[in-house]
């Protein structure tokens, strides 16, 4: 089966496979001829697909007559600040986040340093669907500038956002883990300006992935050992565009990429107040962060553009989702990695408290989550399907099914970047949550056939 | 008239309108047939020095890399330098953003193969399958290979062009030489060959700019400047390439300019006078060719126009030199290429040994009028139409190996649909100005009226 995803926010494939040099193009061509004439960013993460798909990118940019500034390897939060300094039109970020090495995207950024919205990405589609590309003649030879060190501006905006000098006084030990992906070398100038002590590891930017670049306790083995071995206060996990975080405490105890949003939410709703804006699929941790605020919650679809949006709308005080994703309204609309790890280094100096401790204010849930392989033209009829084991139950169906009852919730969706369904469920009692899931799944196998 | 077809695919490579026609994803697609051809490798990426040559040769990296290949980017340069690095560094061949003579909206395509020739027609067909199909061999992204830059690239072509005169005879002349580059991509190495030739040089259009200062088909027409210079610098020749730095016009040191073919009459009667060898040249070629070959009883072969009929030829007979009449000295010395810079070594070496002017060498060959001329016609139409008329004449001493040559006892007219723009190619040549004059209006008019009468 061959696998692309067109989504809003992006087109995501294996490269070769689908995502060829000509798709590229017609998609930044039609990103192009979708944008006032102007300068678009082009940077890109570690991947040895990234460089085929930057000059495809660069050559449709400029064929509809675009300025392109190249920022190279760069994490995307970090492009999105810079959309937004550069005054550009947009940006295209060339990375696959979590995906494995074999997968790349496209991501479109607008101008607002934001992932499209779905207006934006529907427009998009259509321009890419008509083929009909506003591609110039070329009397002159279009700009193409190359920019050094991009991440220069945006950590000194970092540096004045954070109480740096607090962190910086707490001389934390840090073990972390950008696979080698985007975050590489950029994590030394950023802890050095936190004041910690950097203990890193596939930190070459090569692109040679070690484990799948997702952040989750499945991948987190090295930087627990290393935590372990070091005594470091820490450890992060990042995937390769830096968009992701999970966390390994002090005791070498890998969480669940789910720990993320509630462990900041912890710490950030005390001094920001406001609303919280998660996803349909994300543990019920982040309500019980909130209710100690007395801070409404407000699910949403799933993925960066559902949820950014909905926090803009709703002024939200932060957002992020289960995957280790997140975004706080005193830094920027983007889930940024850098900002989530400064803001959790912040937390343990001005609390003066372990990550450990943080982390067992948190009530325990289990959560259980799974996927199913399933075509692509069959994902939504196969939900839909799925409504016949709830034939009696109140179904929230903005983004797939998702019920939800006492002691458990379960979430059934098709996935907008692969080709699968994925089910997940989370129950305060043990084993609850397993049984839910299987259920769903011994329907969804003997559906697919 | 319907209209014309602008994406003009043949033996020498894809042109096309940038933005209509030209459009990365068509480079792309190209470059990936071509790295599909070729197989994993290093493939040299070059260009020209027009706008739209950035956009395009990012197209072609991506493709190339897509196909695993490892591009060797080389930036701006004459196409023989590339030709010639393309061999040198045993590279799998050669993509270079190029449209040479064609006006500046235009650009186009070419593919080098790896003994540093254009690909031959039977290459072309086997590679241009593979574009039709669309079956294009990605790799596995772990199989990605990064690109690399070559900054050094024209100092080997030059050093072997040097290794192969005599320097020092010519150094010992300290000409004075006026050097006019088009605003193409000889701009990058002509300065540093004629210092290291002894020149006083006075450099025109030596910026490799966004627009050419002139039409850069250095014909007659396109040299009046360069012309004036010679005379105001007191210089002993003027030297002007085409964009490309493929083909090579000269200017004698009265201020006039001597007409393309003469470049190649001139190389070929200095190079057989020291080594004796066949001669291959075009169809379209000066019959002053001849007589020189005759003086040194040496066969003289002429193929279909187009630089790799020429090259293939050579090859195959050995040929002691060889080249197009419109400026393109191919020396097998230094590589089976039009070169421009080889052209202007040999010229120059010709007059330093000879101890002769440029006007003087010029005079000693029998006195041929030559006249170029094209007059527009679409694609679809151009080849019928040469059809049309080699019925008419297929009384008299007639070729039709490349479009349709008519010779005489002491003249001829060759017309051709050009392989690369919709028009078609108009040639004369005799012993008088008038006759020249009057054929070419004679076959004009013909060709108008069979346009007239078949569309």
């Amino acid at each position: 089966m061959k696998l692309l995803k067109l989504s809003i926010s992006g087109v995501r494939g294996i490269v070769g496979e689908t995502i060829t040099p000509e798709l590229a193009i017609n998609f930044a061509c039609a990103f192009g001829t979708m944008l006032a004439s102007g300068a678009v960013l082009v940077g890109r993460d570690t991947r040895k697909s990234g460089e085929m798909l930057e000059e495809a990118v660069s050559a449709g940019l400029t064929s509809t007559g675009h300025e392109v500034l190249n920022v190279g390897i760069c994490p995307t939060p970090v492009v999105q600040f810079l959309v937004k300094k550069h005054r550009a039109r947009g940006a295209m970020s060339i990375t696959a986040g979590h995906n494995s090495a074999e997968w790349n995207a496209l991501n479109f950024i607008n101008s607002r340093g934001t992932y499209l919205n779905e207006f934006e990405g529907a427009e998009l589609l259509d321009i890419y669907h008509l083929s009909r590309f506003a591609q110039k003649t070329m009397g002159q030879t279009p700009r193409l500038i190359h920019e050094l060190n991009p991440e220069e501006i945006y950590f000194s905006w970092l540096r004045s956002r954070l109480r740096v000098e607090e962190i910086s006084r707490a001389r934390f030990k840090v073990v972390a883990d950008p696979c080698n992906g985007a975050g590489s070398k950029f994590i030394d100038k950023f802890f050095r300006m936190l004041g910690c002590e950097l203990v890193a590891v596939n930190n070459e930017g090569n692109g040679y992935f070690p484990h799948d670049p997702e952040p989750r306790p499945r991948n987190a083995g090295e930087v627990a050992s290393l935590v372990k071995a070091t005594g470091a206060n820490i450890g992060f996990l990042l995937n390769s565009d830096v968009s992701r975080v999970s966390l390994v405490t002090e005791q070498a105890e890998t969480l669940s990429e789910e720990y993320t949003l509630p462990v900041v939410a912890a710490y950030y709703l005390k001094n920001h107040p406001g609303t919280v804006i998660t996803n349909l699929s994300t543990s019920m941790m982040i309500e019980d962060a909130a209710r100690k605020f007395n801070l409404p919650v407000i699910r949403t679809r799933v993925g960066q553009s559902a949820i950014i949006q909905a926090m803009l709308e709703e002024r939200a005080s932060m957002a992020g989702e289960g995957s280790g994703g997140l975004a706080m309204s005193d830094f920027q609309p983007a889930f940024d990695g850098f900002a989530t790890m400064g803001i959790i280094l912040e937390m343990m100096a001005v609390e003066k408290k372990r990550l450990s401790d943080l982390v067992k204010e948190l009530p325990r849930y289990h959560i259980v989550k799974d996927k199913i392989v399933c075509p692509s033209y069959r994902l939504h009829t196969l939900v839909a399907e799925a409504r016949k084991l709830y034939p009696e139950a109140q179904i929230n169906d903005l983004d797939g099914l998702r019920i939800s009852s006492r002691e458990v919730w379960v979430h059934i969706r098709a996935s907008t970047t692969e080709p699968l369904i994925r089910v997940i469920a989370e129950s305060p009692v043990r084993n609850r949550a397993q049984v839910e899931v299987d259920k769903v799944m011994a329907f969804l196998t003997r559906m697919v056939g | 008239m319907r209209k014309q077809l602008p994406l003009k695919i043949s033996v020498s490579g894809v042109r096309g309108l940038v933005g209509e026609s030209l459009t990365p994803q068509i480079a792309a697609r190209f470059a990936s047939a071509f790295g599909t051809y070729t197989g994993e490798g290093q493939i040299l990426v070059g260009q020209d020095s027009r706008p739209s040559g950035l956009m395009l040769k990012k197209a072609v990296l991506s493709g190339l890399l897509a196909t695993g290949c490892q591009p060797v980017e080389v930036g701006i340069l004459p196409i023989p330098t590339i030709l010639f690095l393309t061999r040198e560094k045993r590279a799998r061949g050669a993509v270079v953003v190029t449209a040479s003579h064609n006006p500046l909206s235009w650009n186009g395509l070419k593919f080098i193969g790896p003994e540093g020739l254009y690909l031959r027609a039977s290459e072309v067909e086997e590679f241009l399958d593979i574009f039709h199909q669309g079956e294009f061999t990605f790799v596995h992204s772990n199989r990605i290979k990064p690109a690399l830059h070559e900054k050094q690239a024209g100092r080997l072509h030059l050093q072997k062009i040097l290794g192969r005169l005599k320097v020092r005879a010519i150094r010992n002349r300290r000409f004075r030489v006026v050097a006019d580059c088009a605003n193409g991509a000889g701009a990058t190495l002509l300065p540093r060959f004629l210092q290291e030739l002894g020149c006083q040089v006075l450099l025109m259009n030596a910026e490799i700019t966004v627009s050419f200062a002139h039409q850069s088909e250095p014909s007659p027409e396109n040299l009046k400047e360069l012309c004036r210079r010679v005379k105001e610098f007191g210089a002993d020749l003027g030297l002007a390439q085409d964009a490309d730095a493929d083909r090579l016009a000269l200017v004698d040191e009265q201020g006039r300019a001597l007409g393309e073919d003469m470049t190649l009459t001139l190389a070929v009667a200095h190079v057989l006078s020291k080594k004796r060898g066949p001669v291959v040249v075009n169809l379209s070629a000066s019959m002053a060719i001849e007589d020189i070959a005759s003086r040194y009883r040496v066969p003289v072969f002429r193929t279909k126009t187009g630089e790799s009929n020429v090259v293939e030829k050579m090859l195959e007979v050995k040929a002691a030199i060889g080249g197009e009449g419109n400026g393109g000295v191919i020396w097998p010395e230094v590589h089976t290429c039009r070169d421009s810079f080889t052209a202007a070594g040999l010229v120059l070496e010709f007059m330093a040994e000879s101890g002769q002017k440029l006007s003087g060498l010029a005079e000693s060959f029998p006195c041929y009028f030559l006249v170029k001329d094209k007059l527009p016609c679409p694609a679809e139409l151009a080849f019928r139409a040469v059809l049309e008329l080699s019925h008419k004449y297929r009384a008299e001493n007639v070729s039709t190996a490349d479009g349709l040559k008519i010779s005489w006892k002491d003249s001829w007219v060759h017309l051709r649909p050009s392989n690369t723009e919709p028009i078609i190619r108009l040639m004369a040549e005799s012993r008088s100005k008038s006759t020249t004059a009057r054929l070419i209006r004679k076959f004009k008019k013909e060709v108008e009226e069979v346009i007239k009468k078949i569309s």
